[in-house]
């Protein structure tokens, strides 16, 4: 509509999920927020060209929505329950702060750990590390705190992509896994719904490729949108994703062969020549303990990293003296031992994985299995070469990307180490138009995952692991989610590793724990702050959990609206929303998804519109919880040190040093100015001011950035593939540990810990887990899985009403996806009213006919299925969350599971109470 | 002389639908009523499936069937192309909502609002009584064509006089320009590429073309 | 558009749900009022039939479809705008005829000169076929559009006059002449619904329209157009005025559920169709895809 006297335009920016953060501004007609509008102003520095995706249209609804909490309030019913009316009422927010930090100093006097060794306060953030992005300084409140348990998930681990975060940052520094869309002419997307999920960036460059020509492979049951947007639909069986890329390994490896592969970055940036002894362990060198290779050159075994040596790709050699060092460091001397190279043991290891193997697993036609090989191999290129900012590198532009459900939870393992092999295979690994890593997130520094690149053990990178030793191995759990305790990949890098913890383990070990359990008995924490989060939806066996969370002792949120989850707290804190409060943050240079940019530096998310009813700046209550706990100095502390984001507010020529108690204002000031400096390196110096007039500031970047193979060649450094050596080890070492004390309750997951990952039946998991619960298989014949929407994902919108509206365009957002087949054998006709049942409950919706979804299948897209949270409690949408067991059964070895749950379905006339 | 048309390029559309709730924000448009949407169109039967998304707002056609039946002249296409409605003149017939063949137009004969009976802050400041009981449909963000016309601006590159759908494509799939402009945007699009218009055999002529395949 | 509540109908055909049972009531009434004062006037040209009480009957009832409209429309109070469009409106053109129909109309009941009521009989018959013309003009209504769809709506609206006639002759001398009208009509009406039917299925339709018309089908063909034209014959064969009525009742009953089902419940939109899916990166195009048009069953099961 047009403008007039009373309109301006505030840049801002939306980073509610982590695909952004993307740039915007917000129209403000006489003080009122009217319209979000793309910023044009970052057009030419934002890949995604200044835009925002449709989530952020909401946020002006969600500004002004009635059902807003407006007022800090205490709860008046002390008994908790999803049907006890928990009879909040209003209250100042100086009672609220006191009663917040009352229980806070409560704690803290008691120590700021419990008789189990836990943390006393636990914290739970929404999605991805999103939640920092909107919460000022409430780190810098969490780091003065000290030890704060973050495992109770609102949904990592089983709703993210778990495997790719551990695996793919072990692997190249990829918490988050990427194609170089930009470069990329061949994408096998299995199950990767980026169209969705991606955000702008991926989506315009995704069009960009299409338009351009490449061809994108969609491996997925369900034709989801992306599936729709790509060249090809190959409807696999759910969770055999492993059987088909191993088969595309086969076909590369045993009917290609090593010839067509990408020799030279196999035998220099991998650990395919290393050898492996009989024992299934490297072969090292008895005086260095180094793995040793074949040289070519002498005909000799000599330690990897010996100048001039030509290391033998493939083949099997006999070595006259090695050691092999097995778990607990326990070596073994080999004289005369034949040792093959990794390659060589890859090859033997996929011989029996053949397309047509894989047909009778997938459902999917061998020929389509080899053909997709084969194209896959000639798109590689290998040979070619780009130039960027004059350095010459390979140009491999194919990649296999991986989706949520095929990177998580059993199966994920083995997804993840196929990909990354058949990305070295070609040389697509870290080079253009391959496979990348985005961010890192359990190496430091998450704004730089180069400098997390360092020499570590055996010519890789360095890699810091949880330890599994006998003397160093956690048997008093840090957290409730034992993340140090039972998974060692995940590291310990602060609150990162413990959200990547297995999760679920913290809500469920509350209930019943393993007969043989010997580990300290977890407690409840005795304060538990929850933002941007609603487990009690966003988990699994939500209602389940939801009886969990009423047992906290004392709950505070920060809310939004009355929620599922909130319905329980004690004590509810109103936040300044999006579009009311301020806080400054890093955009561009490479992030998640495909936020790799050809620029870095700050915006400003910018107060636009005052803050409705008594909700405040985050800033402000972060800072009065510190002063009301006697944290302030080491809050202020905190923020000098740059934990509230963007860089430390004292460095070389520069001091913004903040003390006593520092207003929003100042401290979001003094932090513009050190983004400006630190960005121009010295050249300029911007207030607040100048970036509530502009919005951001950026300074360009090389597009070498992008790539992590240049970094580990100049270290001489080689991935850690295609043989996972350490991983069996410190797998043997923790079987060892858990044995030592009577617990076999994680066997299964141990299995997972394989030098090359065989194939499992990963779908019979599901169904002996409901064998197990007494179910029949025959009962539950069908698959249920959840697919993500651009329109929810992530945004904490449920309650938005043209969020809702809209979404309904795209097909699924009212309810079941059921084949158009199967439902006319069940008697089921577009818009009936069905039943989707577990073994563990039901759910309800309404069916949506499609034919571009597997007969055995039916889909539920988001997280729905509200009680609570007004409007969207009347929706009447389905979830996968009610009816999907938390089991440790359906728990892999890094901790995560999948979102499938075997179903039957069938048509009601009614809803059942 | 100008003609505007909008090219949409469906291999790029991922039918997301921030044209369709960028248009709801810039026109203000009640609960239920979408000037513009996208549609998810799926074709084939498992496992040869397509589905692909199309979007679909009023087609500013050349020939007019809403302009015809109209029988008030609320309804004009203009010199420039658009197909506009004189709120002041409508009597809300719905005449023109059966003559459309393109969905596009709608009427609402009570305000309504997103939560309840109420308008929400952000509904209260833009209310427009002129609007209830008339037919409305997308206008092609007319204010900001008008305001080229002052400015010199072209709409299709300028992004002030450019429709709100278009200036929010995510994809890069929405085009606006001068279709007689060879060197326009639209122009050298539908020049490169295999394009259709929607149910072009009713005669409508649409202004709205759509991107299949390159030529 | 208006958002629609289940997901099919936002991209097949929809019924539309713009003109409810007050637009329905305009052609309903004001057809069989055109058609009545049609058939009027021929029996008064004829037969020098004392035509006041018919005319005055159709008179009202295109009257009272009027009115149904104008409790339909949006903006009621601006409704004297329906005459600014004669260039091109047919709707703009049937308010004309329907005020001209009521000037001449109350002049030839009030003077019963020849020309005023050959005059209205002609506006009745040109009222009925502006009817047809709007609803051909809308293009966004395929059932509508269809060519034979005008004959059939001219057809009806004299089978319903002639059955109103046939009500009003009841107990009069004349009553055979009325019953020879509706004979005649309901035969066309017949013929022009078989024909229209046929060439929706043939030329192709939305399914709902198909489905909508298919249910009512056979009980307008025989309860709407068969029985009366036997019980016509019956009548003059047996001299039972009484059964000329009751055809009168059955002709006009089986117009106005036809009408209702044309207006309402046939009344799909176009929906949407692509000629072939678009091209997606290196990949094929697809075939042409149009939902809820008849061949495409399974959506609408």
């Amino acid at each position: 509509m047009a403008d007039n006297a009373g309109t301006k335009r505030v840049p801002s920016y939306c980073y509610n999920c982590v695909a952004g953060p993307d740039f915007m501004k917000v129209k403000v007609e006489n003080g009122v927020a009217t319209e979000i509008e793309p910023n044009f102003d970052a057009e030419q520095v934002h890949p995604a060209r200044g835009r925002v995706c449709v989530k952020a249209y909401g946020l002006v609804q969600k500004t002004y929505n009635p059902n807003r909490v407006r007022t800090p309030m205490k709860r008046t019913n002390p008994k908790k329950g999803r049907h006890e009316d928990p009879g909040f009422v209003p209250i100042s927010w100086d009672e609220a702060l006191d009663l917040v930090a009352d229980k806070l100093a409560a704690a803290r006097a008691k120590g700021l750990i419990d008789e189990s060794g836990l943390p006393r306060l636990a914290v739970s953030l929404g999605h991805g590390g999103t939640p920092s992005n909107y919460m000022g300084t409430f780190p810098a409140f969490l780091a003065a705190w000290g030890s704060v348990d973050y495992s109770f998930g609102s949904g990592q681990g089983v709703k993210c992509v778990h495997s790719e975060h551990l695996y793919g940052e072990f692997w190249h520094r990829a918490f988050t896994v990427a194609a170089d869309t930009p470069h990329c002419r061949y994408n096998i997307a299995v199950g990767a719904n980026v169209d969705v999920t991606g955000g702008p960036c991926a989506v315009i460059r995704h069009a960009d490729a299409r338009v351009r020509g490449y061809k994108r492979v969609q491996v997925e049951p369900h034709l989801s949108t992306t599936g729709a947007c790509s060249a090809e639909w190959v409807p696999i069986r759910p969770k055999t994703d492993p059987a088909f890329l191993f088969a595309l390994i086969h076909v590369l490896i045993r009917e290609h062969g090593l010839t067509k592969l990408d020799v030279p970055f196999l035998r220099d940036r991998t650990a395919s020549p290393y050898l492996v002894g009989p024992d299934g362990l490297y072969l090292r060198d008895p005086v260095s303990g180094k793995p040793l290779v074949w040289d070519e050159a002498t005909a000799h075994a000599v330690p990897h990293d010996t100048p001039g040596a030509v290391p033998a790709v493939a083949g099997s050699f006999r070595v006259t003296e090695a050691v092999a060092v097995d778990a607990d460091k326990e070596r073994r001397v080999y004289r005369d031992v034949a040792g093959a190279t990794a390659y060589e043991m890859l090859a033997r290891h996929i011989e029996k994985y053949t397309p047509e193997w894989a047909e009778g697993v997938c459902d999917v036609k061998a020929s389509t299995i080899r053909r997709i090989a084969n194209e896959y191999l000639e798109a590689a290129s290998i040979g070619a070469t780009i130039t960027i900012d004059g350095q010459v590198l390979p140009l491999r532009p194919v990649a296999v990307t991986l989706g949520k459900s095929v990177n998580n939870g059993w199966g994920a393992y083995e997804c993840c180490w196929a990909r990354t092999v058949l990305a070295a295979l070609v040389g697509a690994l870290e080079n253009p138009g391959g496979l990348l890593g985005t961010t890192v997130r359990l190496n430091k520094t998450r704004d730089n995952r180069h400098l997390s690149v360092a020499p570590g053990e055996d010519g890789f990178m360095v890699q810091y692991f949880n330890p599994t030793s006998k003397e160093e191995w956690q048997t008093t759990p840090a957290t409730r989610n034992l993340h140090q305790t039972l998974v060692p990949i995940v590291g310990n890098n602060g609150a990162w590793s413990q959200a990547l913890g297995p999760t679920q383990l913290a809500w469920m070990f509350q209930g019943e724990r393993p007969d043989d359990w010997s580990l300290p008995m977890p407690t409840l924490p005795d304060v538990w702050l929850v933002y941007r989060s609603n487990p009690s939806i966003s988990f699994w066996d939500t209602r389940h959990l939801a009886d969990i969370a009423a047992k906290f002792p004392f709950m505070a949120c920060f809310a939004y609206t009355i929620d599922e989850t909130n319905y329980m707290a004690d004590v509810l804190l109103p936040e300044a929303t999006d579009l009311e409060s301020e806080q400054m943050i890093r955009v561009g240079g490479t992030k998640y998804m495909e936020q790799f940019w050809d620029y870095k530096g700050v915006a400003l998310r910018q107060k636009a519109v005052e803050p409705q009813g008594e909700a405040r700046d985050f800033t402000w209550i972060a800072t009065q919880l510190a002063k009301r706990c006697g944290l302030l100095d080491k809050y202020v502390s905190a923020i000098n040190k740059g934990v509230a984001g963007v860089a430390p507010l004292k460095g070389d020529g520069y001091d913004f040093s903040l003390a006593g108690e520092p207003s929003p204002e100042r401290i979001w000031d003094a932090v513009c100015r050190v983004a400006t400096l630190t960005l121009s390196e010295g050249r300029e110096e911007h207030g607040i001011d100048w970036y509530r007039e502009h919005g951001f500031y950026t300074v360009p970047i090389s597009r070498l950035e992008w790539y992590l193979t240049p970094t580990l060649v100049r270290q001489g450094l080689r991935y850690e593939l295609p043989y996972q050596e350490r991983l069996l080890r410190a797998g043997r070492e923790l079987g060892r540990r858990m044995h030592e004390r009577n617990m076999n309750w994680w066997d299964k997951q141990l299995a997972e810990y394989q030098a090359l990952p065989e194939w499992h039946d990963v779908p019979a998991r599901w169904i002996r887990n409901l064998e197990k619960s007494g179910a029949k298989a025959a009962d539950f014949p069908f698959w249920l899985l959840t697919t993500k929407s651009m329109q929810y994902h992530a945004g904490g919108n449920a309650a938005i009403a043209m969020m809702g509206e809209i979404a309904q365009n795209v097909r699924g957002h009212t309810g079941v996806i059921i084949n158009a087949e199967t439902a006319a054998n069940l008697g089921i006709a577009d818009g009936d009213r069905i039943e989707v049942r577990s073994h563990i409950g039901a759910t309800y919706g309404r069916a949506t006919l499609a034919q571009g979804v597997r007969p055995d299948t039916l889909v539920i897209i988001g997280q729905f299925d509200h009680w609570a949270t007004p409007y969207a409690k009347d929706l009447g949408m389905p979830s996968l969350n009610t009816i999907a067991p938390m089991s440790l059964d359906l728990t892999d070895a890094t901790g995560s599971g999948a979102d499938i749950v075997c179903v039957a379905v069938r048509r009601v006339e009614a809803v059942a109470a | 002389m100008k003609r505007y048309a909008m090219v949409i390029d469906l291999r790029r559309c991922v039918g997301c639908q921030t044209c369709t709730a960028a248009c709801k924000s810039a026109n203000a448009t009640p609960p239920g009523v979408q000037w513009r949407r996208v549609l998810d169109l799926e074709s084939g039967e498992f496992p040869d499936v397509r589905r692909s998304f199309v979007p679909v707002a009023c087609m500013h056609c050349a020939n007019p069937p809403c302009e015809e039946v109209c029988p008030t002249t609320a309804t004009k296409k203009r010199a420039d192309g658009l197909v506009t409605i004189d709120y002041d003149i409508c009597i809300g017939c719905a005449n023109c909502i059966m003559a459309c063949p393109y969905d596009a137009r709608s009427i609402v004969h009570e305000p309504r609002y997103a939560y309840g009976s109420q308008p929400i802050a952000s509904e209260a400041a833009r209310a427009d009584d002129q609007r209830i009981g008339v037919a409305t449909k997308c206008t092609f963000c007319k204010d900001r064509i008008d305001l080229a016309e002052r400015t010199g601006q072209v709409p299709g590159r300028d992004h002030e006089v450019t429709p709100a759908c278009v200036n929010s494509c995510i994809s890069g799939a929405m085009h606006f320009g001068d279709v007689l402009d060879p060197e326009s945007n639209v122009a050298r699009l539908l020049a490169d590429n295999e394009s259709f218009r929607m149910h072009e055999e009713l005669g409508t002529a649409p202004s709205v073309h759509y991107l299949l395949d390159q030529r | 558009m208006t958002t629609p509540a289940r997901s099919v109908e936002r991209i097949a055909p929809r019924r539309q749900g713009n003109w409810d049972w007050r637009a329905a009531g305009n052609f309903i009434a004001g057809g069989a009022g055109g058609g009545l004062l049609a058939n009027a006037t021929v029996l008064a040209v004829w037969l020098g039939l004392d035509e006041r009480l018919p005319l005055a009957a159709g008179l009202v009832m295109i009257g009272i479809g009027l009115t149904c409209v104008w409790f339909e429309i949006g903006r009621p109070w601006r409704a004297l705008n329906v005459f600014r469009h004669f260039g091109s409106s047919w709707m703009t053109r049937e308010a004309y005829v329907a005020l001209f129909a009521m000037c001449v109309g109350v002049v030839a009941i009030v003077y019963g000169t020849l020309p005023a009521v050959t005059a209205t009989g002609l506006l009745g018959l040109m009222f009925i076929y502006a009817q047809g013309r709007i609803l051909a003009a809308n293009k966004g209504i395929p059932a509508w559009r269809h060519p034979n769809c005008l004959s059939l709506v001219l057809a009806t609206g004299l089978a319903e006059g002639a059955g109103l006639l046939a009500l009003l002759a009841w107990g009069a001398s004349w009553w055979r002449y009325p019953a020879a009208l509706l004979l005649l009509f309901c035969l066309w009406r017949l013929w022009a619904w078989r024909r229209y039917f046929a060439a929706l299925r043939s030329d192709g339709a939305p399914s709902g329209t198909i489905k909508a018309f298919g249910d009512m089908a056979t009980m307008f063909i025989w309860a709407g157009n068969a029985v009366p034209a036997a019980l016509v014959f019956a009548a003059v064969l047996m001299a039972v005025p009484l059964l000329v009525a009751l055809a009168g009742i059955l002709a006009l009953a089986g117009g106005w559920w036809m009408k209702y089902t044309l207006v309402c419940r046939a009344a799909f939109t176009q929906g949407f169709a692509l000629p072939k899916q678009p091209v997606r990166g290196k990949g094929q195009a697809g075939p042409a895809v149009k939902p809820g048009w008849q061949w495409s069953t399974w959506l609408t099961r």
